[in-house]
């Protein structure tokens, strides 16, 4: 028997009092929006803590979307920090909901949030602490039905085996159309095969265990999946496009946390998607087409959103807002509508030009904190490997802006490790740094140049599914690790602060973007061996995983550091963005000759094929600067 | 700043409780649900001029995360007068259950600050013993020990401090609860501090666990929530924050003057 639906606060509160941050465990906050009375209970779940999943725009927009749909409750739940954990596990208490604190296995559906790789063992705490089997071909009749889906589904396939369904795509019409059909098979008394063969006939739903894993042929070593014989799913899941972005509600979220967040905010979402055509970004291909609100909707989004929500910050989010063809326009409204309220506005990134820094001044006020650059590489012809489309003059002249604007923090971000790249490429970082600290020192006032501070991030390249360098092998760990040490040495001035990440947590991020099912059992080993929270640098430790893989007889480096052949069939051909195959090859060949491909909504069409097999098209609201 | 001069303002004091779950909120987590609560009141809340422009408001002093109170108190600047029953019932409108506002009323623009003016707080505890083996006279008796020690050393994160009973509490009462003893304390707050019920609980918990009260190595702890010896469960409650007149009569903060 399933599980009952009951309150079961009283088990968890006794715990409170010995737990960091009991805030995150309370529920009760303001806006929440889940019904007592329900035929059909969703619980999605954040696999991080309260404080990282409650911002989740995704989370936000599909707990809205379900709890509008008559006779479905959706909930949250969140995964407890390990001390919350440990004293559950001790006390016997089950992973519970946030707003009903009912057991989560006893909701008709569980749906998991996938940010990025990193949140893999999150999965399995979660499903541990709420007694729920990790595989699908383990789960009975009565356990929930376990759906996964965000940003980080394109190689679906290292999870796979642990969900029921995956969700490609964008969820706003999906999650209905499944939390549907689930509740139409389970009231006319489907079995669970039934139920999952059901949801596989809906478009964009990926149902792992109707496919079956084959080596034959031109494949990578983790092979490819077809579908099962006798099973009528689709050779390839096609993510969904939401059919009219700007019908969507723009205010998404509605819970006001208690407990003080990083991004304590109101949100809305101005733009979907990026052309700008990267070839290192997994986001620029998989949130295309491009999408903008009309700035009449934005402005008047933000002003209801302020006072639903009671927030003082609002942020206009996107992959690149400085894009928005009405940026300008939309940042001047909201300017003066918010005068004299103590309200800010902020923009996350900061286009690398001119434009860019004087949008960033518009929103800043008198306050300037820091500004946030990403040239990605150093030297120009590294860029025009990536197709970062930024000349060292762009730079120049972005930099000087926001010099003279009163700016006196600046943050650079790079990557290294990418596809091609040479010592030369890495010391080019360094000259650039140091190039803008005296870009600073010479416009700044000589009397605030104490002030000025350069930092630059430098994270490691990851090959990822459906981007051009997709083929691409990651730098072996001990070559991060010196070109890491060559980069350090290479910055001569001691004002630049260099900050680099983690070669071993990226070395387990490749390895999690490009392996195939056979990772699941590492997963679950890691896990075993007491991984959790591995995107939590405390916590994480490749050595279990190193462990876990010997244990299945695999080579983590191996998987990581062999390159992929241009004609092998990839583990995750069988999701795919819409881009065509035809294209990223193209673009992996531009890239190795240095040739730079321009961004679509900007001059003609690249031809990536998004928009004819997908049957959709960038939506600008004028012409973009 | 010459127009803040010019215009005219007006000090809004709210009283709320602090109830529930949400007893388990810690200071800061309160203070911002509480500008919250009145930007979606849309009340007309002054700002303060400068680099960094905020909300004018002030709050009582802090309650420690698992406390829960009865009456907490803020005064926020407002740049236009709302007649103060539409004032409360917009501010209910925007509250949680929890954290909701109970009354309002304008105090003159140059009242001291809360923290300033309230002097006397009064609590209820609730102790809780599994085993019932202590009764009304036990923690009777160990509150007067505790009482005659005068003062009691504690340690407040590294710091270690003393609460001087004497010049604290001004009176208590024991009594018999439904499954517990109620204990009421009439405690003093001022510059020099005040009396944190917790410490005075764990002091009790100590005698009659027959412990040092006073200890080096394992000072009592100062924090909103603890594990006992004897005392299996308790639950604080602020009843009353109030201002002690100059004849020790005790006023409301709605209608002290100074």
């Amino acid at each position: 028997m399933r599980v009952p639906y009951e309150d079961r606060f009283h088990e968890l509160e006794p715990l409170l009092a010995r737990v960091e941050k009991p805030s995150r465990y309370i529920d009760h906050e303001w806006g929440t929006m889940s019904k007592q009375e329900a035929d059909y209970r969703a619980c999605l779940i954040y696999p991080d803590t309260y404080e990282v999943g409650l911002p989740n725009q995704g989370i936000a927009i599909l707990y809205h979307i379900l709890n509008q749909q008559e006779g479905i409750s959706c909930e949250r739940g969140y995964v407890p920090w390990v001390d919350m954990a440990d004293e559950m596990r001790a006390a016997g208490v089950p992973l519970l909901s946030l707003e009903g604190a009912a057991p989560v296995a006893s909701f008709d559906v569980v749906g998991f949030h996938v940010p990025h790789e990193m949140a893999c063992t999150n999965y399995l705490e979660a499903m541990d602490l709420a007694g729920i089997p990790f595989y699908s071909a383990d789960r009975s009749e009565d356990d929930p039905i376990i759906i996964a889906g965000g940003p980080s589904v394109y190689n679906p396939e290292p999870l796979a085996p642990f969900f029921d369904a995956i969700l490609i795509g964008e969820g706003e019409e999906a999650i209905v159309e499944v939390c549907r059909e689930h509740q139409r098979l389970r009231d006319a008394g489907a079995s669970r095969d039934e139920i999952l063969r059901g949801l596989a006939a809906i478009p964009g739903t990926y149902v792992p265990a109707l496919y079956d894993i084959r080596f034959d042929g031109d494949c990578t070593p983790h092979g490819y999946a077809v579908p099962s014989e006798g099973e009528n799913v689709p050779p390839v899941v096609y993510k969904r496009v939401v059919k009219d972005f700007g019908a969507t509600d723009p205010v998404s979220q509605s819970v006001i946390p208690y407990a003080q967040l990083v991004h304590d905010r109101l949100s809305v979402e101005v733009l979907r998607g990026c052309a700008r055509g990267c070839r290192f970004c997994q986001a620029g291909i998989t949130y295309r087409p491009v999408r903008e609100r009309s700035a009449d909707q934005i402005v008047s989004a933000v002003t209801r959103g302020l006072a639903e929500t009671g927030y003082d910050e609002v942020s206009l989010t996107s992959l690149s807002t400085t894009d928005h063809s009405c940026c300008e326009q939309i940042l001047s409204r909201l300017n003066r509508r918010l005068e004299d309220t103590g309200i800010s506005v902020s923009i996350p990134s900061q286009r690398l030009d001119s434009f860019g820094v004087n949008m960033a001044l518009q929103v800043a006020g008198e306050k300037k904190g820091g500004l946030t650059f990403a040239p990605e590489a150093g030297s120009q012809r590294m860029r025009d490997v990536i197709n970062k489309g930024v000349t060292e003059d762009d730079l120049d002249r972005a930099v000087r802006a926001a010099f003279e604007a009163g700016w006196r923090r600046c943050k650079l971000y790079f990557m290294i490790g990418l596809p091609g790249e040479r010592d030369e490429d890495i010391v080019a970082i360094a000259e650039l740094a140091d190039h803008v600290l005296e870009l600073a020192r010479e416009v700044v006032p000589k009397g605030q140049r104490g002030g000025i501070s350069i930092s630059i991030s430098v994270s490691v390249f990851i090959p990822k599914a459906s981007t051009p360098f997709q083929w691409c092998a990651q730098t072996p760990d001990e070559e991060v690790k010196r070109r890491q040490q060559l980069l350090l040495k290479s910055v001569k001035n001691r004002a630049v602060r260099v900050h680099y990440h983690d070669a071993e947590t990226s070395l387990l991020e490749a390895v999690l973007s490009r392996a195939g099912r056979d990772m699941a059992p590492v997963i679950e080993g890691a896990w075993r061996r007491g991984a959790r929270f591995d995107a939590w640098t405390e916590q994480f430790s490749l050595e279990r995983w190193e462990q876990a893989a010997s244990d299945c007889g695999i080579d983590l480096r191996a998987i990581a550091q062999t390159p992929y052949d241009l004609d092998a069939i990839m583990p995750w051909e069988h999701v795919s963005p819409g881009v065509s195959r035809g294209f990223l090859q193209r673009e992996y060949r531009r890239a190795l000759a240095g040739e730079t491909t321009a961004d679509c909504t900007r001059a003609s069409c690249a031809g990536c094929g998004i928009c004819p097999t997908l049957h959709v098209d960038n939506v600008l609201m004028g012409e973009r600067s | 700043m010459s127009e803040q001069n010019i215009q005219p303002l007006f000090r809004l004091r709210v009283e709320y409780v602090k109830a529930g779950r949400l007893a388990y909120l810690g200071h800061l987590e309160v203070l911002h649900t509480i500008e919250r609560i009145i930007r979606r009141a849309s009340l007309p809340y002054a700002v303060t001029q400068g680099f960094s422009p905020h909300m004018r408001a002030g709050f009582s002093s802090a309650l420690p995360v698992g406390t829960s109170s009865r009456s907490e108190w803020y005064d926020v600047f407002l740049t236009s007068l709302v007649p103060p029953a539409e004032a409360l019932q917009r501010l209910q409108a925007a509250s949680p259950e929890d954290l909701m506002a109970t009354r309002c009323g304008y105090v003159d623009v140059r009242t001291p600050a809360l923290t300033a003016q309230i002097t006397r707080v009064l609590y209820r505890i609730e102790l809780s013993f599994t085993d019932a083996s202590a009764g009304c006279p036990d923690v009777s008796d160990a509150l007067s020990e505790v009482i005659g020690l005068g003062r009691i050393p504690y340690a407040r994160g590294k710091k270690n401090k003393v609460l001087d009973v004497d010049r604290m509490l001004v009176s208590h009462r024991v009594a018999d609860g439904e499954g517990c003893i109620v204990l009421e304390l009439d405690t003093r707050c001022d510059n020099e501090g005040a009396l944190r019920p917790e410490i005075l609980v764990a002091a009790i918990d100590r005698v009659l666990a027959r412990r040092a009260v006073a200890s080096d190595d394992d000072p009592i702890q100062s924090t909103g929530i603890q594990r006992f010896d004897r005392i299996a469960r308790y639950r604080v409650e602020r009843r009353a924050q109030l201002v002690e007149g100059e004849d020790g009569e005790l006023i409301d903060p709605l209608c002290a003057r100074s």
